[in-house]
């Protein structure tokens, strides 16, 4: 019965191989152990401590999810295929090893048909893994996107992956070359490459001992892998699932993290390296440096100067540099902020959230962003158009700088007036927003949801005078105290109404209010998508048109990737009798307008091309898409703009979905 | 070294200005109450002369709905005492009012009064200046940088035409602030409200207003408006050659021969 023989080929006079073997191992492993924990241990020891290990089987989960299993690696396919079939092999090989020893020392299993199969698999996955290594020489050397590190340290971490490999694969088959055994199939590619050896005609002494010197090249190669791990790109094998494992599983993406606070409850701001968190240092040495998230920000496709990889980057070297000086209390280190990371670029930020979705392993980049900007914000650091932006909302609830008197003139034309929901009970309560409110571009979108309300009969009414911005932006622009002043207001109003349903034609507003307000646990809180497609399946809302356009919509980041709320605009679009052609980015991964994030109270800066643009570009690719659908009034604003800097305006047209819905009616 | 900032709330003109049915003084009902922005500056530029000299600063303004919030935002900045003046200020005018805080400012003795150069409440001409004559000191206004040396004043005041001369004034004195040196910082409604639960707000009764030589109001109005303006539709290109027609007219533009 074939079964598994231990060192096979290892000189006899060499004593017992397996205590060679496992005391390197030992202290191989050992090394990496004390070399990794004195790096570890910075994160604790420079930034702030607190570990959360509550709702422990979610967060084992996410590690199987996204560590082990690499969903969100796999989401792209060239690099997932290839990372994946890398990993895996290599988990293949762990536990075939592991097995192995089990085998030798404590229970006998690998005999006959369950040793025939562990040689199949092991062998499969060696192909497995020569694919993802052929796949990443490719796309080092000769695809080179610009998203990737071009360094040496991921050309090293390569070529010991495929020695290891090369040594094991190696190794097998010089040992089949010599033992022939009838089974040798079962080992495919090892036993092809044993023909090979076999084809040299040399003596089985000359296989043995070339397999001898292999095994032993094998073994260092291994050794020096483990040894040099803490300080290679393979560090995130450890640290990629410690930073799944701990970051917070239970925050929906909507809900910002407050400021921290010290044992006195006074507010921590991110001003030094001291003041972070220890899992910003967990993530900032965790970072793969795929580049992912860099692909995706429209910040750095915009041409400012935020790259949200280089951000995390900056932090691990930040803390590489500065650590020991800082535990020696030394105060001459670089500036956090100023130095390492640069204003400009944390102000780029437009809190699209596209880098949270896309990072392999659970990086949040908003988190460090606005914990910096909160910082700037406490110490007056801004743009005097921001500072005013943010003054005017302190004064007057808004950014236009008016009156709130005058926030509901739009309702001026509307005949019968428009429920006070202070004074009557209504059954939705509509909470409109500043833009939507204000801008005289856009009131007659505005005019159009209410005679749509109108003609559907809904019961509505509105908080007039009482409304206040929702603060979704403000809270991302660092400034917490402005935004909890504004919701206390908004809240304070809101109690007093007697409404089951919120809704919001403002996708900033539906976010914050949805997943940051305190408001009554039985309110529902729809934006008015959601409600438009529950009136359409009902039978409510009924359509005598059909509009026949080729349209296409761009999801508002904070209504998709947000809120994940990507079927009912979908559904509506379509129920009006139009063509939807989805442009390549859509859903998860649409492209941010670019005015998220306060980035629209900020002076542009230098821009290559607005986000806005690009996105209107790639629109206008689409064969005979004639009109382009937003579900957000800020999108109104920046795409028309966009249709006419790019000159595009005889080819696409800019509409919220209201107005396809209002003709269609 | 002391420096007292006088700070006082004026309507927004963002709100729509409506004539008391008395037909002298605005409707209040409706009206907002915000800082002057030139008062603003004044805040500024003693923060600032603060941050350089280490002086003490002290801000004092009248009563008005919302003062308490000016106040505690001047204390965030960094001012080290805040004085509010209670009395009744419902028909108040600038000569009262100084002939008051001034009375207060003296038992203060500061080094040097701040106050913004004007504000767009002033029926009877800026406070400034009748501040000055009340302490009996010497004053500039359309300041716009300030420096202090032992017991002096370096100040440039800006004159119209661009032109800006530079003067050295003997302390005490008062200044009217055109513009700080740099713009009003924004603080953070955090730190307001971190202030609000720390600091203290001096409240300090003011005596009798003495309205001497306040000039009575006989009508407030709103202006009528007489010219209307052209509305100029068309092309681009008509549009343009109506404007420079227009500009010709109006000899705005010249013909340049060359
Ligand atoms: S949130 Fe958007 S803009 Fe900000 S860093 Fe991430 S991808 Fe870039
Ligand atoms: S932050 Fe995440 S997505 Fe960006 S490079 Fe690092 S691992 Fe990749």
């Amino acid at each position: 019965m074939p079964e598994r023989i231990d060192f096979w080929g290892i000189p006899e006079n060499w004593g017992s191989p397996a205590f060679y073997v496992y005391s390197l191992m030992f202290l191989a492993a050992a090394i990496l152990l004390i070399r990794f924990y004195l790096r570890a241990r910075l994160w604790w020891k420079v930034g702030r401590p607190g570990f959360h290990w509550n709702h422990l089987l979610q967060r084992l989960g996410r590690v199987i999810n996204y560590g082990i299993l690499q969903t969100k690696v796999l989401s792209q396919r060239y690099p997932g295929l290839m990372h994946a079939s890398i990993a895996w092999s290599f988990f293949v090989f762990f536990l075939g090893t592991g097995l192995a020893t089990i085998d030798s020392h404590f229970y006998k299993i690998l005999v006959g048909i369950p040793y025939l199969l562990h040689k199949l698999v092991m062998d499969v996955f060696v192909v497995i893994f020569f694919i993802g290594a052929g796949l990443a020489v490719f796309r080092r050397f000769i695809q080179k996107p610009p998203r990737l590190t071009i360094s040496s340290g991921f050309t090293w971490s390569l070529a010991l992956t495929i020695l290891i490999v090369l040594g094991g694969l190696l190794t097998e088959s010089l040992r089949l070359a010599v033992e022939k055994p009838s089974w040798a199939w079962w080992s495919p590619i090892g036993w092809l490459v044993a023909k090979l050896w076999i084809s040299t005609e040399a003596s089985s002494a000359t296989l043995t001992n070339w397999h001898l010197v292999i095994w032993v090249a094998h073994l260092l190669i291994v050794v020096i892998t483990i040894i040099t791990l803490p300080v290679s790109t393979l560090l995130h094998i450890i640290t990629g699932p410690a930073n799944i494992f701990f970051s917070n599983p239970d925050r929906k993406p909507g809900r910002l993290s407050p400021i921290p606070e010290n044992s006195k409850a006074e507010p921590i701001y991110s001003d030094s390296l001291r003041n972070l968190s220890w899992m910003q240092f967990l993530s900032a040495d965790a970072c793969t440096e795929c580049g992912r998230c860099q692909d995706v920000c429209p910040a750095y496709a915009a041409g400012t100067s935020l790259n949200p990889k280089i951000l995390i980057l900056n932090l691990r070297d930040a803390l590489k540099q500065d650590a020991s000086s800082i535990l020696h209390g030394n105060t001459n280190t670089h500036l956090l902020i100023g130095e390492w990371i640069k204003e400009n670029a944390l102000w780029s930020c437009t809190t699209c959230m596209a880098c949270v979705y896309e990072c392999p392993i659970l990086i949040n980049h908003i988190d460090t962003i606005v914990d910096m900007r909160r910082h700037l914000v406490i110490k007056g650091q801004m743009d005097g158009e921001l500072q005013a932006a943010l003054e005017n909302f302190g004064r007057y609830g808004n950014s236009f700088g008016q009156s709130d008197r005058m926030r509901a003139r739009w309702t001026q034309t509307i005949t019968p007036k428009i429920k006070d929901a202070r004074r009557e009970q209504v059954e939705y309560l509509w909470f409109v927003g500043d833009y939507a409110s204000y801008n005289p571009t856009l009131s007659d979108i505005t005019i159009k949801t209410a005679e749509i309300f109108n003609k559907i009969g809904l019961d509505y009414g509105l908080l007039y005078d009482a409304e206040r911005n929702s603060g979704n932006d403000i809270r991302r622009i660092g400034e917490e105290g402005l935004y909890e002043m504004l919701m206390e207001k908004n809240v304070a109003a809101i109690e007093k109404c007697h409404f089951q349903t919120i809704i919001t034609t403002d996708p900033h507003s539906y976010n914050t209010l949805k997943n940051e307000y305190p408001i009554n646990q039985d309110k529902r809180i729809l934006h008015y998508t959601e409600l438009l497609d529950q009136l359409i399946s009902s039978g409510r809302l009924k359509f005598r048109k059909k509009l026949g356009i080729k349209a296409t919509y761009h999801d508002p980041c904070y209504i998709g990737r947000y809120n994940e709320i990507y079927a009912a605009p979908r559904q509506v679009i379509q129920a009006t009798g139009c063509e939807l052609i989805e442009m390549p980015r859509h859903a998860e991964r649409a492209f941010c307008c670019g005015a998220g994030g306060g980035r629209i109270w900020m002076p542009e800066g230098d821009v290559k091309e607005r986000p806005s643009e690009i996105r209107i570009r790639e629109a206008v690719e689409l064969d005979g898409v004639s009109h382009f659908i937003v579900a957000c009034p800020k999108d109104i604003t920046m795409f028309r703009d966009a249709v006419k800097t790019t000159g595009n305006e005889d080819k696409i047209a800019v509409k919220d979905l209201i107005e396809l819905v209002h003709a269609a009616l | 070294m002391k420096i007292v900032v006088f700070v006082k709330l004026v309507p927004d003109l963002v709100e729509e200005l409506t004539v008391d049915p008395g037909g002298t003084t605005l409707d209040t009902t409706w009206l907002r109450m915000i800082i002057n922005e030139f008062d603003d500056h004044a805040v500024e530029q003693a923060i600032l002369l603060k941050e350089k000299t280490s002086t003490q600063v002290i801000v004092i303004a009248p009563d008005f709905d919302g003062v308490d919030e000016v106040l505690f935002t001047a204390c965030a900045k960094g001012a080290d005492q805040i004085i509010k003046l209670t009395g009744d200020f419902s028909s108040i005018n600038n000569h009262a009012l100084a002939r008051a805080v001034a009375s207060r400012i003296k038992i203060l003795q500061p080094d040097l009064v701040l106050t913004g150069v004007q504000a767009n409440n002033d029926i009877d001409g800026s406070i400034g200046p009748a501040l000055a004559a009340c302490l009996n000191q010497p004053f500039v206004g359309y300041v716009s940088g300030v420096t202090l040396e032992d017991n002096t004043a370096i100040v440039q005041k800006e004159y119209p035409g661009g032109v800006i001369a530079e003067m050295s004034i003997t302390l005490p004195a008062v200044l009217g602030i055109q513009a700080a040196e740099q713009p009003p910082r924004y603080v953070a409604v955090s730190k307001v409200r971190q202030v609000m639960k720390t600091s203290n707000i001096d409240e300090q009764p003011l005596d009798e207003l003495d309205n001497s030589g306040f000039p009575e109001v006989t009508r407030m109005f709103q202006s009528e408006t007489s010219a209307h303006a052209e509305m100029i539709t068309g092309s681009p290109d008509e549009i343009a050659d109506r404007l420079v027609s227009v500009f010709k007219e109006k000899g705005i533009l010249q013909r340049t021969n060359r």
